[in-house]
């Protein structure tokens, strides 16, 4: 393994043709975190992913709080990207008459959300969050 | 307000007008997504104006950051409300002055000069041509905006109609001074070189009449073309590119005949435009082309609406 500067600037390290496709993946594919939150949150709910669900989700698994026009902007980016689909459902009582957007993650937004998954859990792997052990002074 | 959520405290019942009006910059779908899901989340009042407020600024962040608009406006918008625009000026002055000619200084005694009639049917055929041509063009820069991506193309409509009474308004603040003269009775001066100076010392021929042949003209042919060039999604590609090249063509002629542009072609192009004058005068009527297209489409719906009762 030879560390190498390409790609305008950015570090790139010479492996086997696999790990430089992952590479290649994390520099230039790589959805964000805020992303995958949105990605994991509409796979947990599945039929019941909608924008309000969505948002609740989030909030209580990060115990922050989720802008609507975050939200929105998120879901529309994944869209354009093909890693979920959205359309409108019926009109509910509960939401004075008005329709849900619902959100279907798609098989390339399982894919991509899978990979986010496997780059976040090797890269942490002996960082002292996940060994409880104390590195900072 | 409609479907106004019960479960909410008295200062959030307060802020759901204002939630409500910044909705309305949103689109319909998104409007009543967004108003659903305050609803059910619960939100109060401020947080509920932020989140609605925080969407709206960027959605038109977004609109405004998307290079297709500004290259819209550059290629299409804004040569295209200056060439209607310049048109439209030229046509309300010809129907300006031959409305003052006839309707301001009628005499029954004309009416017995066999001349005079005959002046007034080339006078009105051509003005109708004129009125004809530019309503046409109108209808095909509308089809050319409605044309565009959905995400600008609100941006893109808006615009056209800054542009187009921008650059209508040009000499403005003189028709303003002109207005308020009028009002204040003050005795009407006007420019010696004006070779329609009685005409334009006329308040309703320098003021109101030019924006009625805008509205008429241009604003209303525009808006009914930018709704069927919208429709024209639906069409397969084909109708498509062949709608939006008729379009262009239109234009681009009427570009050749607006008033000035001879300036940006060239000497040589002027020549040979001025040769062949005779022929450019005529080449105008091929931009009549949506009346056509009108006609076939009614035929259409009146064919199938005869098939439907057959079966």
């Amino acid at each position: 393994m030879v560390l190498t500067s390409g790609w305008s600037g950015v570090c790139c390290l010479r492996f086997p043709i696999d790990s430089f496709l992952s590479i290649y993946y994390i520099v230039m594919e790589m959805i964000g975190e805020f992303e995958y939150l949105i990605l994991s949150s509409a796979a947990r709910l599945g039929a019941e992913a909608y924008g309000a669900s969505i948002r609740i989700e989030t909030e209580k698994a990060t115990g922050r709080r989720c802008s609507i026009g975050a939200l929105y902007t998120t879901l529309d980016r994944l869209e354009g990207k093909g890693f979920v689909k959205t359309w409108m459902g019926e009109p509910t009582r509960e939401r004075g008459g008005r329709s849900k957007r619902l959100v279907h993650v798609t098989a390339a937004g399982v894919k991509e959300a899978s990979n986010f998954f496997r780059v976040i859990s090797r890269i942490s792997k002996g960082a002292s969050w996940t060994t409880n052990r104390l590195t900072t002074r | 307000m409609d479907n106004e959520p019960t479960n909410y405290s008295m200062s959030s019942r307060k802020s759901w007008p204002i939630v409500f009006w910044l909705s309305g910059l949103l689109g319909q779908a998104e409007r009543e997504v967004v108003l659903g899901d305050l609803t059910e989340y619960g939100e109060s009042g401020g947080r509920a104006i932020a989140n609605v407020l925080g969407l709206v600024v960027r959605r038109k962040i977004a609109v405004l950051l998307d290079l297709r608009l500004w290259l819209a406006i550059a290629l299409v918008v804004l040569p295209v409300s200056y060439l209607l625009s310049a048109i439209a000026e030229t046509t309300a002055g010809q129907g300006a002055v031959y409305s003052w000619m006839y309707l301001n200084n009628w005499d029954w005694a004309l009416t017995r000069n066999p001349g005079f009639w005959h002046v007034l049917r080339e006078m009105a055929m051509n003005f109708s041509i004129t009125c004809l041509v530019l309503a046409c063009c109108s209808w095909s820069a509308g089809l050319l905006i409605g044309c565009f991506p959905n995400a600008i193309l609100q941006a893109g409509r808006k615009t056209f109609i800054v542009l187009l009474a921008a650059s209508f308004m040009i000499d403005a603040p003189a028709r303003v001074i002109h207005f308020w003269m009028f009002l204040h009775r003050l005795p009407l001066r006007v420019s010696l070189p004006d070779i329609h100076a009685p005409v334009t010392a006329n308040v309703f021929y320098h003021i109101f009449f030019p924006w009625i042949v805008l509205t008429i003209l241009v604003i209303f042919p525009a808006f009914s073309g930018i709704r069927q060039g919208n429709r024209s999604m639906l069409f397969g590609p084909k109708m498509r590119v062949l709608l939006v090249t008729a379009a262009t063509v239109s234009l681009l002629i009427m570009l050749i005949q607006a008033p000035s542009s001879g300036l940006l072609l060239g000497a040589p192009v002027r020549q040979w435009l001025w040769r062949n004058r005779n022929a450019m005068q005529v080449l105008p009527l091929s931009c009549c082309w949506p009346m056509f297209y009108f006609i076939a489409i009614g035929v259409g719906r009146y064919g199938r609406r005869k098939a439907a009762i057959m079966r």
